[in-house]
């Protein structure tokens, strides 16, 4: 085959691969071009090859792994700050949160959204991947509005969404985890590999942990959650200035020198507040409050 | 290689492409497959994580599915849809079609490896945690909190 057009036919291949995730599917289509006298062996075997390559990135997490990991951040976090267990509050945030995650791009996970108030007066608030979200009783205590609190949980909704806790893991722990279960296959994973998968659990869990209660996400990662978070409030009927205001206000308070607890953890904040105004006047959304949902407001969090 | 031949090659592998999507299989501990494409449509059975579905249309972000003798709807964050094993047919390796099959089967981080860890770690608060899980609001108060607030019904990602 002439150089020029193995280079397009290993495009098109690869783009099926991408399309079709399968290097099987590439592997029939040059088995029968083969047969058919249409192509050498030796271009069937090249052709092969760049596909299963492609097909040999490292697969990402799948919804099941993602939620034990999420259970054990979820764990760590509720080892160092106690779980406030007021009934009505802790259903109204999950109620707002449940129809949030509904409007999201990402409506169910495997253990599905579960929203949690954490009893310390540090303002922040934790998306573990898979789904538990944590607000404290401090940034309850920020949101002036039911809107302004929708904003909050719609920030975190659209971490899950993005899996932006996943992503802080290492790299390489994961790729080892899967080459560790890409040994054992569909048998059960000998006691060496087990402990060995067990430590590298451990430290994918410490590294999402380390980002959502030390570290922060990225900036940029903050800015796209922000992005869907008015996406996602706005779908469901909410006034999503909720969100820039409570931000607005957050950006005053952090020039005013704190750098603790969310501002610690959520950084940019006037980066933050410019994008989420600019993406409002882009779309003209209308501000729009409303006295029923003011008022559960103030009778549940005052 | 001629065009022609080009043009064969890569509508088998459409084709092929086709009849992966014949069957989506559940990804969720446990997903709700509804009478109609909406969140709040009555649920008609419930299919554990892992259940294969057979896929019979699709309309927007929902699936339609028969499974246990009714037909329905899903969401599309509650299924994956399936790869079409043709390893036998090109004479690939059985591993490198079952990657998939064994995340999906569970391995991976999974409840063994959790139960190591928490054994490794026993301060963990997973008893706090099975707590939080346990929260969860039904379909009706959820749907009344959204009307006394005069807020949408979510359509499922636009």
């Amino acid at each position: 085959m002439k150089k020029g057009l193995f280079l397009i036919v290993s495009m098109l291949l690869c783009a099926t691969l991408i399309l079709t995730g399968c290097a099987e599917v590439v592997q029939m289509g040059t088995t029968v071009g083969q047969g058919m006298g249409k192509i050498s062996k030796e271009d069937k075997e090249a052709l092969d090859r760049t596909a299963k390559q492609t097909a040999k990135a490292v697969r990402p997490m799948t919804e099941q792994e993602e939620y034990y990991v999420g259970r054990a951040v979820a764990a760590t976090i509720l080892g160092q700050y106690r779980l406030y267990t007021n009934e009505r509050l802790t259903t109204y945030v999950n109620t707002i949160g449940q129809a949030l995650a509904l409007a999201s791009d990402r409506p169910y996970t495997f253990g599905g959204y579960h929203f949690a108030i954490l009893d310390t007066q540090d303002p922040n608030a934790l998306a573990c991947p898979g789904g538990i979200i944590f607000i404290t009783r401090g940034m309850l205590q920020k949101a002036r509005n039911e809107e302004e609190l929708a904003g909050i949980l719609a920030h975190e909704v659209s971490h899950v969404n993005h899996r932006d806790g996943l992503a802080s893991i290492q790299k390489s722990r994961w790729v080892e985890a899967v080459s560790i279960l890409g040994t054992a296959t569909a048998q059960k994973l000998g006691g060496a590999e087990m402990g060995k998968l067990v430590s590298l659990f451990e430290g994918s869990v410490d590294d999402v942990a380390k980002t959502l209660l030390v570290n922060g996400y990225s900036r940029e990662q903050e800015v796209q959650a922000d992005g869907s978070a008015l996406t996602f409030l706005y779908r469901l009927g909410y006034n999503p200035y909720g969100l820039t205001d409570l931000l607005e206000r957050t950006a005053r308070e952090q020039t005013g020198g704190s750098n603790q607890g969310i501002f610690a953890t959520h950084p940019g904040m006037n980066q933050r507040l410019t994008k989420t105004q600019s993406v409002l006047s882009q779309n003209r959304w209308p501000r729009k409050d409303d006295p029923a949902r003011d008022r559960r407001f103030r009778e549940l969090v005052g | 290689m001629k065009a022609k031949t080009l043009i064969i090659f890569v509508g088998l592998c459409l084709i092929a492409s086709v009849a992966l999507a014949a069957t989506v299989k559940v990804i969720t501990q446990e997903a709700v497959i509804r009478k109609d494409k909406r969140f709040f449509a009555p649920a008609l059975v419930r299919a554990p994580f892992g259940t294969a579905l057979q896929e019979t249309g699709k309309e927007g972000d929902w699936f339609r599915v028969s499974y246990q003798g009714q037909e329905g709807w899903i969401h599309k964050s509650a299924i994956q849809e399936q790869k079409f094993q043709l390893s036998s047919l090109a004479g690939g390796q059985a591993d490198e079609a079952s990657r998939d099959e064994v995340a999906l089967a569970g391995k991976g981080f999974n409840p063994e490896v959790e139960k190591a860890f928490r054994d490794k770690n026993p301060k963990m608060r997973y008893d706090l945690v099975n707590q939080v899980q346990a929260y969860r609001v039904d379909d009706q108060k959820l749907q009344a909190f959204i009307q006394a607030g005069r807020l949408q019904e979510p359509g499922g990602g636009k």
